[in-house]
């Protein structure tokens, strides 16, 4: 296992009365190479449960084990893990800080003390994964570029550091909605070409269908469902519940499923759902 | 008949840049909004969405062409202050628009600027507070509310002035579903019940089923308008414009070109669902 | 930052909790005055009876209030430690190789930790009752009758109140903007006082960018809601005295006058 997550418990600001049980006796496991949806509302615990895998936060209680060593009794190099197990803020552009786009990219690596050649060649890799020229971009000045571009550059900066998983925190959260598939696409293509581990937090239901092979569901900060989308899709009252939703896909083949029609109910995408309806079409008047 | 309430007569609107080039924002453009209408605006990054938003209340002033909001030019310093009490505008972040540090005053500072008396303003706080469901907050501190609640919040500063017209800038990009349906619904009971106009601002398709009247904005011009079941049947090529369809409308689309039989103004999962369901 | 509660606002509904703030701000100001006015120790023993009581009244909890002064109490011992050592003049009474303590020493610095610690105490205990929005407005109305040689009085408790609607919010990113930095190995914790301070650059670039697109989106939205500086302006609680504020009033200048007049 990769990551493990044993009866993990945090509390913000014991003992005072702000106190916010943020997460109750959750445990999970991550398998290398999975591409995990952690899905719930805002406070559902969803963020406080990703700032535990890289070692951001402490358990109030519970344990969390990488690659079979327990992160808070053994000796574990905290920025070292960081760099394996990387974290994508929501709105990351707001983390920018250097004079050139080269240098707020090449601030990871930096740190662990990467330098000279190599330290470029991560520079350029990152940026090419957000499809960003290098030639054009890395003298330039990270407060000088659009929205979209200083996101990409945020992530490129993560990605520089060569980790072998990514967290992503609402990575989509107020892009417009072909920049959001441009990012998606190249979110997959990480997974798929790189093998990495990918952890995708968010609360919208579209994208994380057509991407994640496994679910997280978090209410209240408890683990509340957990499965393959299918699966978890078919619990809409659940879902709906706790703030959340179902792709508006599914949720149409379901309410056709349900007028008694023989058709298939695990589909995501416009294009499946119009093939199956056809395909059902077909079948009726044959 | 309705009454305009919004007219915009070849409005253009550049920004000038740092090294003094100057960008355009909005290039001649031309309409006209009736009083009680929900708008839907859709467009690209740099469409000129928030530029034409900002027109509205005088936050800027056309370059060339003319704005008139209730009669009411923005050009005329002198009206500027009757426009933005018309047009209330409620913008993004919800952070970045709340000034006080309770509920209640914050609600009541558009009151103060405009001079109303201490217990007129206490009148509207509970009547603006009522309507967008926050009456239970008045003393809470903004900070420690929900992003939904902040933006309700944001509304209820806005409606306790009375304005004729909501203009709304992306008002649920930042929130989680619950939170985007509070505010939507808020929203869409604002326009129903109390006939104020709403020009909304938004990057989800979704949003702009439920409108009046959809305007797609490229480049600063008035790409396509119509019915939401016009510009989402597949007849406005919004790919190109960096938009996408909702899936339900590209899904009827889709099957329109496998040969079945679907009417054009199916937007709704529920009507697409009947229409599989009796067609066979 | 946690412990520091100095001026942290407790609501309550004491006699100084419902004082209005102007007439709490002009008290203050009299009774500053008066303790620099004392010269004996028996001024400061009953100046100080008159907090107490005042104290008792207000229900404040002890240990809150006295945890809070505790940095304070820990700069008014060093004030005493020094007088000790340096203020020469009169009797010896200890001697410590070079060191000594003498009585003027003793006499000076027990005379300025008293004035000092009576000083902080009463401010506090007036912070701690009124809430930093009521101070605000009762700035702004006292600092009226200089608008004319350009004191912006209602510009100031603006500001005031906008920073402490913001002041969470950016605790709140400055956090998160902290984190966000550990993540790509940043290192906040180690390191010497000037290594510390190069590796903030991190944190406070993004967190002033972050807080002036704030102020100018504040500011846009602002104007959109009418907002054009104080002139015309009405307010939702417009400040009333009532007799209440009379006695307090009243109570502190004779306060001051008994101490002018006696010379304790």
């Amino acid at each position: 296992m990769f990551i493990e997550v044993k009866n993990l418990s945090h509390v913000y600001m014991p003992g005072t009365p702000f106190q916010v049980n943020a997460l109750t006796e959750v445990s999970l496991g991550i398998e290398r190479g999975e591409f995990i949806g952690v899905i719930g509302e805002t406070g559902s615990g969803k963020s406080t449960l990703v700032q535990h895998l890289n070692g951001l936060l402490k358990p109030t209680s519970g344990e969390i084990w990488i690659e079979g060593r327990n992160l808070w009794s053994s000796k574990t190099d905290l920025r070292k893990l960081r760099s394996r197990i990387a974290l994508l803020f929501q709105y990351p552009e707001h983390q920018l800080f250097e004079e050139t786009v080269f240098k707020d990219v090449a601030f990871g690596p930096r740190n662990m003390g990467v330098q000279g050649k190599e330290l470029e060649e991560r520079v350029r890799y990152g940026l090419e994964w957000v499809e960003l020229d290098y030639l054009t971009y890395c003298k330039r000045s990270p407060f000088s570029l659009s929205g979209g571009e200083k996101r990409r550059v945020a992530m490129a900066g993560i990605l520089s550091m060569y980790p072998e998983a990514i967290i992503l925190d609402e990575p989509t959260a107020g892009m417009d909605p072909v920049s959001r598939k441009h990012f998606l696409a190249r979110v997959k293509r990480l997974h798929r070409e790189e093998k990495a581990t990918i952890i995708f937090v968010t609360h919208n239901m579209e994208d994380i269908a057509l991407l994640a092979e496994r679910l997280f569901v978090f209410a209240a900060g408890k683990l509340v469902l957990q499965g393959r989308p299918a699966e978890i899709f078919q619990s809409k009252e659940t879902l709906e519940a706790i703030g959340l939703g179902i792709p508006v896909v599914t949720d149409l083949m379901q309410k056709i499923h349900r007028k008694g029609k023989m058709i298939r109910t695990d589909i995501f995408s416009v294009e499946d759902a119009c093939r199956e309806i056809m395909r059902s079409y077909r079948e009726g008047v044959g | 008949m309705r009454s305009v309430l919004l007219d915009l007569k070849n409005v253009t609107f550049d920004y000038i840049l740092e090294d003094k080039q100057s960008l355009r924002a909005v290039n001649g453009l031309s309409l006209q909004v009736e009083e009680g209408e929900y708008i839907a605006l859709i467009g690209p990054n740099g469409s000129g969405k928030s530029t034409l938003a900002r027109l509205l209340n005088a936050l800027i002033i056309p370059l060339s062409g003319e704005v008139k909001v209730d009669g009411y030019a923005t050009k005329v310093e002198e009206h500027r202050w009757e426009i933005r009490r018309r047009v209330g505008m409620v913008f993004q972040n919800p952070d970045n628009q709340i000034v006080a540090t309770t509920v209640q005053e914050d609600v009541a500072f558009g009151l103060e600027n405009l001079g109303i008396e201490t217990s007129e303003i206490l009148k509207r706080i509970t009547e603006a507070l009522d309507r967008v469901g926050l009456r239970a907050y008045a003393e809470h501190a903004p900070h420690l509310l929900s992003g939904g609640q902040k933006q309700r919040l944001a509304i209820a500063g806005v409606i306790a002035m009375r304005p004729r017209c909501l203009v709304l800038d992306e008002p649920t990009a930042m929130l989680d579903p619950r939170g985007r349906k509070e505010v939507l619904d808020t929203i869409h009971s604002m326009n129903r019940q109390e006939n104020i106009t709403v020009v909304h601002i938004t990057h989800f398709m979704e949003e702009a089923l439920q409108a009046d009247r959809v305007i797609v904005m490229n480049r600063g011009e008035i790409a396509a308008m119509g019915k939401p079941e016009t510009i989402f049947n597949g007849s406005t090529d919004l790919h190109l414009l960096g938009l996408e369809v909702p899936p339900i409308p590209r899904l009827a689309e889709m099957l329109r070109a496998q040969g079945l039989t679907i009417p054009m103004n199916v937007l709704g999962a529920d009507d697409l669902v009947s229409y599989l369901c009796s067609s066979k | 930052m946690r412990s520091l509660t100095l001026g942290h606002y407790l609501p309550g509904d004491s006699l100084l909790h419902r004082m209005d703030p102007r007439v709490k701000l002009v008290s203050l100001l009299i009774l500053i005055t008066a303790l620099f006015v004392i010269e004996t120790f028996l001024g400061f023993v009953l100046f100080g009876s008159f907090v107490f009581l005042v104290f008792l009244s207000t229900r404040l909890p002890w240990q809150y209030f006295f945890r809070g002064l505790r940095p304070v109490f820990f700069i008014v011992l060093i004030t005493l430690v020094l007088h000790f050592l340096f203020t020469k003049g009169g009797q010896v009474y200890i001697r410590w190789g070079p060191l000594t303590v003498e009585e003027a020493g003793i006499y000076l610095g027990s005379f300025m930790t008293l004035r000092l610690m009576l000083l902080v105490t009463t401010t506090v205990m007036i912070t701690l009752t009124t809430s930093p929005i009521a101070f605000a407005d009762g700035i702004e109305y006292l600092l009226r009758p200089f608008r004319r040689i350009g004191v912006p009085g209602h510009e100031i408790a603006m500001m005031m109140t906008i920073a402490l609607r913001f002041i969470p919010t950016l605790m709140e990113e400055g956090e998160k903007i902290r984190k966000a930095q550990m993540a790509r190995g940043a290192d906040f914790e180690t390191g010497n006082i000037f290594r510390r301070a190069r590796n903030m650059v991190p944190l406070l670039v993004p967190l002033f960018v972050s807080a002036f697109r704030r102020a100018d989106e504040l500011a846009v939205a602002m104007e959109a809601r009418c907002y054009r500086g104080g002139q015309g302006r009405t307010r939702l609680r417009e400040l009333q005295t009532r007799p209440l504020d009379y006695c307090g009033l009243t109570t502190v200048t004779a306060i001051l006058v008994f101490i002018i007049v006696t010379g304790v």
